[in-house]
């Protein structure tokens, strides 16, 4: 429909479309133009596809037409008067690089990559997108300010706790009499199946076996966690000196006695070399040895709480006798060492990462801050907790802080290895613009009213915090996005810029929103969107997480959001991911 | 002759005249037999005769045997708005608004307009009135010139119809009056739309030329004005297209000066008569005109006589674009039912707006884009659409649809088809 010049004013930085035929020399007005706002709708039904150098109607209007087009022909270049000359061809790259190049050369709040990021409201989607030549003069204009602004407070990095990580890589395990580890082969007891159920009386039965790399074509059971086998020499978690064993993990599988997967409705069973998606932060890497724990729980038990954390405490219990050799590993022995820092960067802008866990139960849960990294004994379930935030350093989540009962629906759940690996808070911790005051665990109970209570609490939290900018991310979809939505709107709330991350999808659409749900990051990796029952698959990586950060920090900066197109479109992620790197 | 003149009391818009004359009177031809008591104008007897019956919607005339070209000229009046309201003028180019209303107003130097434009396709009459007697239509725009005191007249002229431009620029003598060349698209005759392109003016829907001071008047009225100020004569006949589906061809008859009251029956026959089965006898123009009945007569709005070949069937559910330029919705839904097509839903242009009870365009020929109705139309379970839109609005139609795999009936399809006359589609670029 053709547009008043209100409408056309609002709409300067969007597309420009001509809603009708229009002939050649016609000097293009808001008449002739679409209303943007039913671009979606075209969009789905196949009457429109915007080209990427398409030009903005506040860059069309009083321009002249060369040559007749079609209704809804999206203007270009090409088709207009002297459009090359005074307008950018290529707008969203030109501006892009222009930022790039400033991007080094400054360490600044004002340093920010310029992204239209775009929202979405009740069951929308909401995924980032394209940068526009307004919002780019607009950003020449403020930055001096911003530069003076900055130069006043202090910069300076405090380091809060220092943890190191010694990594003992892996060459081979071995089943055998005794548990040991000499020259990169692990062995593990074999009669440790026997002893380790005796932790926990509902773990009736448990079988160790080993797949290497070379041998994925095996059948597994639901594949209930990915641990890896860290143990602490020195400090308590977050800090002093943990050893770990790189190239080995320890993947848990379960069935009950009667046969039935523990993760029955949308388990992970089947050949493993498919059922995984190997790299991901959650998951083997491709050339990792996988030490598979399989256990048999009472039967009946799968959906109780105590079943699965009856598999999860005898794995623990196998995982403790490696941890007790490692321990004992001389340092000179590591074959890397990671130094993890908890930095209190003053004067730069105070971020939070907020993670929601699975809380409803069952194994819909998580136990925080174990004795050793990655362990279950002498750590608090969060549904124990009540599902009220918990904060954790960053380094107290890289050094296995939470252990996670990874839940059904495997392609968006976080498991154990991936909090142990956690991309989002590796990239924010290591990131020198902005200063991550802590990470924040927040479960997701069963009932609504639990969940609003639980939220509350968080934006409290939150407030108390004084942050200037925070990131919520989720597992899974559907039920959890109830308290999700409720997070961001709790923080928006407080006037604090919040950015949002979860797979969301086709699948997994969101069913609630608010309006301070207009910065989202979309986790979907799968070409039909679809939770793909490929564990890891559509959790968060290194990318996304890079994503999410230059978006936080553009809203931080006052960079106008461009909504999200009304339906899933994964050619906006790859847009924006594209946008990060050139940065 | 073997059929009496029925001679409607409403021909005009306004309400319906009052007889002067009773059941068994003699009428002589140019006589007056019914007059307006509120908004109208006089009707006259088209034919010598007796009145053989008064209903409340006619006067029926028994015609006398021998019928001369005489007529009773009307009285002597004072001014040329006398004249034209004694003659019983009204718009013909179908709105049928009393023309001694409509002109009396001072324009202050404004401009009449004489529109020529015969937009709806099939319809030839203007353009041979304008080609065969330019002289008439000529000296009727000088009259409302001076009735309305214009300075300046303009002949709107479609640029296609080069043989009546020529006709038109051959009578004129005086450099205040030119001839305007005009594009072939639909509804270029709309008033609104022929102050826009002749004024650079839009009019609010609601607005008369006036508010652009401007009078517009079809070219057949302005002939009859000359006829009230020079001959005394009152409106007593109506020239027609008769066209369609015709044993003697497909190519269009124009009829002058048809007694107002003759059965539509008798041109049809006089045209060669309907060959075959037909689908609907339109009175009008394709976008515009009313499906009749055969026994419908002649009045003083009937441009067009139209005779179409039968109907499509579709057993697709059908979506209805309604347009202020084109078919209303009562028109597109008489359409869907004639072709046996349920209606899924309707929307309307978003350029239609109501006016005076009925509907009218924002901008007429104006496209707004209606890629939006078409997917709501979609949406409500349309998988073909019938759309009464204007060129413009087809191009736009034309450009989304396909698309959407939704066919397309234009509601002037089967009348168009009739005569071979490119359908209403996108228009070439």
């Amino acid at each position: 429909m053709s547009i008043t010049p209100e409408t056309a004013n609002q709409h300067k930085n969007d597309p420009a479309v001509v809603c009708c035929l229009t002939q050649e020399g016609t000097i293009i007005s808001p008449a002739d133009l679409e209303d943007p706002a039913i671009f979606p709708d075209l969009e789905d039904s196949g009457l429109l596809k915007i080209p990427e150098n398409v030009l903005t109607i506040g860059q069309v209007l009083g321009k002249k037409l060369l040559k007749t087009v079609d209704a809804l022909t999206p203007l270009t270049p090409d088709l207009i008067e002297g459009g090359l000359e005074e307008t950018k061809p290529e707008v969203i790259s030109e501006n892009v690089s222009a930022e790039a190049k400033a991007t080094p050369n400054v360490t600044s709040t004002g340093n920010v990559i310029k992204i239209h990021i775009e929202e979405g409201k009740g069951i929308n989607l909401e995924i980032p997108a394209i940068m526009t030549a307004a919002g780019g003069t607009e950003r020449a204009a403020e930055q001096p300010e911003r530069k003076e602004e900055i130069e006043k407070p202090k910069i300076e990095d405090r380091v809060k706790r220092t943890l190191l990580m010694r990594e003992f890589d892996v060459k081979e395990v071995r089943l055998g009499d005794e548990t040991s580890f000499e020259n990169g082969i692990l062995t593990i007891r074999k009669t440790l199946a026997q002893d380790a159920l005796k932790a926990d009386p509902l773990a009736k039965k448990m079988e160790i076996d080993i797949i290497t790399p070379d041998n994925k074509n095996v059948f597994t059971n639901t594949i209930m966690d990915v641990i890896p086998i860290a143990t602490k020499v020195e400090g308590s978690i977050g800090e002093g000196i943990t050893h770990v064993l790189s190239g080995a993990v320890v993947i848990l599988t379960g069935v009950d006695e009667s046969g039935v997967q523990v993760h029955e409705f949308g388990s992970c069973e089947g050949i493993i070399g498919e059922k995984v998606r190997f790299g991901r932060p959650g998951c083997p890497d491709e050339n990792d040895i996988m030490i598979r724990i399989h256990v048999t729980i009472q039967a009946g038990t799968g959906m109780e709480r105590r079943g699965p954390y009856a598999a999860h405490k005898v794995c623990d219990a196998v995982i403790q006798e490696i941890r007790e050799v490692l321990k004992k590993k001389d340092a000179s022995e590591a074959a890397r060492v990671i130094e993890y820092k908890d930095i209190e960067r003053l004067g730069r802008p105070r971020v939070v990462i907020v993670k929601e866990i699975m809380g409803q139960g069952a194994m819909h849960d998580n136990v925080i801050l174990p004795k050793e990294p990655a362990g279950v004994f002498g750590g608090r379930p969060n549904v124990d907790l009540g599902n009220i935030p918990v904060v954790l350093s960053p380094n107290e989540v890289r050094d296995g802080g939470i252990h996670a009962l990874t839940c059904i629906g495997p392609a968006s759940k976080e498991n154990t290895r991936h909090y142990f690996r956690e991309p989002l808070v590796n990239l924010v911790a290591e990131d020198e613009e902005v200063n991550l005051v802590g990470v924040v665990f927040v479960g997701s109970p069963q009932v609504n009213d639990e969940k609003f209570y639980v939220s509350e609490r968080l934006g409290a939290l939150i407030e108390a915090m004084g942050v200037d900018g925070a990131i919520v991310t989720t597992e899974g979809f559907g039920n959890n996005h109830i308290d999700f939505a409720s997070h961001i709107e709790q923080i928006g709330k407080r006037g604090i810029p919040v950015v949002g991350v979860t797979y969301a999808a086709y699948q997994g659409q969101l069913i609630v929103g608010n309006k301070y749900m207009d910065a989202m990051i979309e986790l979907n990796k799968d070409p039909n969107g679809m939770e793909s029952e490929i564990l890891g698959d559509n959790t968060l990586t290194r990318e996304d997480a890079e994503r999410a950060l230059a978006m936080l920090k553009a809203k931080m900066a006052g960079v106008e959001i461009k909504p999200a197109p009304k339906k899933w479109d994964q050619s906006v992620i790859e847009r924006n991911q594209k946008l990060v790197k050139k940065a | 002759m073997d059929h009496t003149f029925k001679i409607p009391l409403q021909q005009h818009i306004g309400a319906p005249c009052k007889p002067v004359v009773n059941v068994g009177d003699r009428v002589k031809r140019g006589q007056l037999i019914a007059a307006p008591e509120k908004l109208g104008a006089n009707i006259h007897a088209s034919v010598s005769g007796t009145v053989n019956a008064i209903t409340d919607e006619f006067i029926e005339i028994e015609p006398d045997k021998e019928q001369t070209e005489d007529y009773v000229p009307i009285k002597e009046t004072s001014s040329i708005i006398e004249a034209i309201k004694e003659a019983g003028i009204v718009g013909m180019g179908g709105a049928g608004f009393p023309t001694h209303v409509k002109m009396d107003v001072d324009l202050q130097g404004g401009v009449v307009i004489a529109n020529g434009v015969e937009c709806e396709p099939l319809l030839n009459h203007n353009v041979r009135q304008m080609e065969e007697e330019p002289e008439k239509i000529y000296k009727g725009i000088k009259y409302a010139m001076e009735a309305t005191n214009a300075s300046r007249a303009y002949i709107a002229i479609k640029a296609k119809n080069k043989k009546a431009v020529e006709a038109m620029k051959s009578v004129i003598d005086d450099p205040r009056i030119e001839v305007r060349e005009m594009p072939d698209i639909y509804p270029m005759g709309e008033e609104r739309a022929l102050v826009r392109e002749i004024l650079g003016m839009l009019l609010k829907p609601d607005q008369l030329p006036t508010a652009a001071k401007a009078v517009i008047s079809n070219v057949e009225t302005l002939s009859r004005i000359c006829e009230a100020v020079e001959e005394r004569k009152p409106v007593i006949s109506k020239n027609v297209t008769v066209i369609g589906r015709l044993k003697s061809g497909r190519q269009a008859h124009v009829f002058f000066d048809v007694p107002i009251g003759t059965p539509i029956t008798e041109l049809i026959n006089k045209a060669g008569g309907i060959e075959g089965e037909f689908g609907e006898i339109i009175m009008g123009g394709p976008f515009t005109g009313k499906a009749v009945d055969l026994d419908s007569v002649v009045t003083k709005t009937t441009g067009g006589i139209i005779i179409t070949d039968p109907l499509p069937r579709e057993k697709r559910k059908v979506g209805l674009l309604v347009c202020g330029c084109g078919a209303n919705e009562a028109r597109l839904r008489e359409v869907a039912e004639k072709m046996g097509a349920c209606v899924a839903g309707v929307e309307r242009c978003k350029q239609v707006v109501d006016v005076r009870g009925g509907i009218k365009c924002e901008n007429p020929g104006n496209c707004p884009g209606q890629a939006e109705k078409i997917l709501k139309l979609k949406k409500k379970g349309a998988e073909a659409l019938i759309v009464g839109t204007c060129s413009d609005c087809t191009n736009t139609v034309m450009g989304v649809a396909p698309k959407l795999k939704m066919p397309v009936y234009h509601h002037t399809d089967h009348v168009l088809r009739t005569v071979g006359h490119p359908l209403v589609r996108r228009l070439k670029k």
